[in-house]
């Protein structure tokens, strides 16, 4: 079946089976291979996109249901010129050791940080509460989140020297 | 790199060159004897270089090298790499923990439309593999010892197509009465799951002094028995290859494997080809913690990419993941220690019981470290450890983190608590009176050096205010 979706600002379309899941779709027809498989049953948050503004498991939804939407994934934040706050946080922060969480991470972390970039510690552990880490690296991820929020609403970041 | 690094002017760097060489130097080591039952002598001569003892990164803030491409989700991990005409191969598992293999037919699966090829046991050249003991078949084709043995592989057009093919493969089984518990498995009764007259396939020794006179004189004698658990290493990464067999007879395989020159002496040997035929790349690992260190469908995937002529990839599942990957050893720990009444210990006496599993993998390596960190970095005179590694009807168990140094660390921890408890003392306390400090000898006579083990005590219980009266 075809499916025409939205990715990062360009309108893409492909072929694919009808029980291709959008993670699917990405990686293997659009060869956008940064959001990652994981799990692919929704527990690890590897494969975390934004569908319309909202961040989802993109194991978990078919390519068909997102037909028509409006994607970003992590290709989607960073330009030639600039990084986005959160990738240079969890840059200078060395949040990242494997670094396969790390794309579900950020995109979760941008998810909330469009709508509420002063979030709490609470809040943003939340937002994170479907995005697992192995290496445990959660303290440095947190506060790079923390400190992106604050570069993107320009007030003074507190663990680097951003 | 970094801000700090940029602003560090030369002056100071000059500085802090000038203090390090002070500090450092002159590094005067006198030969001593060092107790136990053959005595060495140290230092063993070096010869001790200048820049050895300069370390201006020591203090500097870094930033990885790998940090900016990770966040930005160009890092290239196994499943991110494809190649013109790939196929997806799949593994069939076992449907029993013990079972002998009466046939596997895979002839159903073969006609399907999109199956490119299958592969059993039988067709591998050398059907055994592992980093210590080679006791592990590639796949299983005579008997299947847990339930993450494979016994037939599909390689088809689709990761779908594969993962259907496998549900048309027929094996039948003659199932066997397993064994889970390795008390059990140790014992006189339980079937042989590698055959001969014993399930233990590694034990390990340690003796110093005398235990059983020590515990005659010690004012106390405490005895326990600690469990511990299988854990899964759950790399969120799951293990990965592809194979490419090419038309001079020579093949690359792209592995998400940490070991890749052990990597490749174990593949040369199962494909029956020499070394220089392979080419191994490990590539970026999404997490290891172990369980990555050893081959696991690398040889499937060469043999159905030389049968198709196409590259050939696989993905475990996470199902896969955790019934095929290696696993943590749980331990059955029995721990007894004699103590004086001033909290001294006088002597340790351990039995580790290592459940291995159905294969050794890295046992070798974990029993040897477990028993010889068992005691504890405690200065105790008379010890006596002894470890037996036993086959069981489980995952395979093999490295992770430590390994074997966790699971020891938990039972002579929870002993010294209990110790004090006991006796009335603070655990700290009893920690601090019988710690390692520089010069101790390890329960196997190796001196130790730079050992910071009661200053570490010490710096950590002022910061966490251990001191401060309790609520």
């Amino acid at each position: 079946m075809l499916v025409e979706l939205t990715v990062n600002g360009e309108l893409k379309s492909a072929d694919c089976p009808p029980e291709t899941t959008l993670l699917k779709f990405l990686r293997e027809h659009l060869m956008l291979t940064g959001a990652k498989l994981g799990c692919d049953v929704g527990d690890c948050g590897t494969c975390t996109v934004i569908v319309d503004g909202k961040s989802v498991n993109s194991c978990l939804m078919l390519a068909a249901r997102a037909a028509g939407r409006d994607i970003t994934t992590i290709e989607g934040l960073a330009n030639a010129q600039q990084v986005h706050p959160i990738q240079e946080a969890f840059e200078e922060l060395g949040s990242l050791q494997c670094g396969f969480c790390g794309p579900g991470m950020i995109m979760s972390a941008k998810n909330l940080l469009d709508k509420n970039p002063t979030a709490s510690r609470p809040e943003i552990k939340d937002a994170l509460s479907g995005n697992l880490c192995r290496c445990t690296g959660y303290t440095k991820i947190i506060e790079a989140i923390e400190d992106a929020g604050r570069v993107m609403s320009s007030t003074k970041p507190l663990h680097s020297n951003l | 790199m970094n801000t700090r690094m940029k602003n560090l002017n030369k002056a100071d760097k000059a500085e802090i060159t000038a203090k390090e060489k002070e500090t450092t130097t002159p590094l005067v080591k006198e030969p001593h004897e060092v107790p136990g039952d053959e005595p060495v002598t140290y230092p063993l001569q070096f010869p001790q270089h200048d820049s050895r003892l300069q370390t201006p990164a020591v203090g500097q803030r870094a930033t990885r090298p790998d940090g900016r491409l990770h966040g930005l989700g160009q890092t290239q991990y196994i499943d991110d790499i494809t190649f013109p005409h790939m196929i997806h191969a799949k593994i069939l598992r076992s449907e029993h923990a013990y079972a002998k293999i009466i046939s596997v037919d895979t002839s159903e699966a073969e006609a399907m439309p999109g199956v490119f090829a299958t592969l059993t046991g039988k067709e591998i050249p050398t059907n055994t593999f592992g980093p210590t003991l080679q006791d592990q078949p590639v796949l299983a084709d005579t008997i299947v010892r847990h339930r993450g043995d494979g016994v037939a592989a599909v390689a088809a057009v689709s990761e779908q197509v594969a993962s259907d093919a496998l549900a048309k493969i027929k094996v039948k089984y003659e199932v066997l009465e397993p064994v889970f518990d390795p008390l059990e498995s140790y014992g006189d009764k339980a079937p042989r799951i590698h055959g001969g007259d014993t399930n233990v396939y590694a034990s390990k020794i340690i003796k110093k002094g005398d235990v059983e006179k020590a515990f005659t004189e010690a004012d106390h004698v405490f005895e326990q028995q600690f469990t511990t658990q299988m854990v899964e290493h759950v790399p969120l990464e799951p293990h990965a290859s592809i194979a490419s067999w090419d038309g001079n007879g020579r093949v690359s395989i792209w592995s998400s494997l940490g070991r890749i020159t052990l990597g490749r002496q174990d593949i040369a040997r199962t494909l029956d080809l020499p070394q220089s035929k392979i080419r191994l790349i490990g590539t970026i690992v999404g997490g290891n913690f172990g369980g990555k260190n050893e081959i696991t469908n690398e040889p499937i995937l060469a043999l159905l990419s030389r049968k198709t002529g196409r590259p050939v990839k696989a993905v475990y599942t996470r199902g896969d993941e955790f019934v095929s990957s290696t696993i943590r050893h749980p331990f059955v720990m029995d721990y007894k220690t004699g103590v004086m009444n001033d909290g001294t210990l006088t002597a340790r006496k351990i039995r580790l019981l290592l459940d291995g599993g159905a294969y050794c993998s890295w046992t070798g390596t974990t029993i040897g470290k477990g028993s010889i960190l068992a005691p504890g970095p405690y200065n105790i005179p008379n010890i006596h450890v002894e470890a037996y590694a036993v086959y069981t009807n489980k995952t395979v168990t093999g490295a992770m983190r430590g390994f074997g140094a966790p699971q020891v660390c938990f039972a002579y921890e929870s002993q010294m608590d209990t110790i004090a408890e006991k006796l009335g003392m603070d655990p700290l306390e009893i920690r601090l009176k019988n710690a390692f400090s520089d010069g101790s000898a390890s329960p196997t006579s190796q001196r130790l050096q730079s050992v910071a083990l009661k200053e570490s005590l010490n710096q950590a219980s002022e910061r966490f205010g251990w001191q401060e009266p309790k609520a």
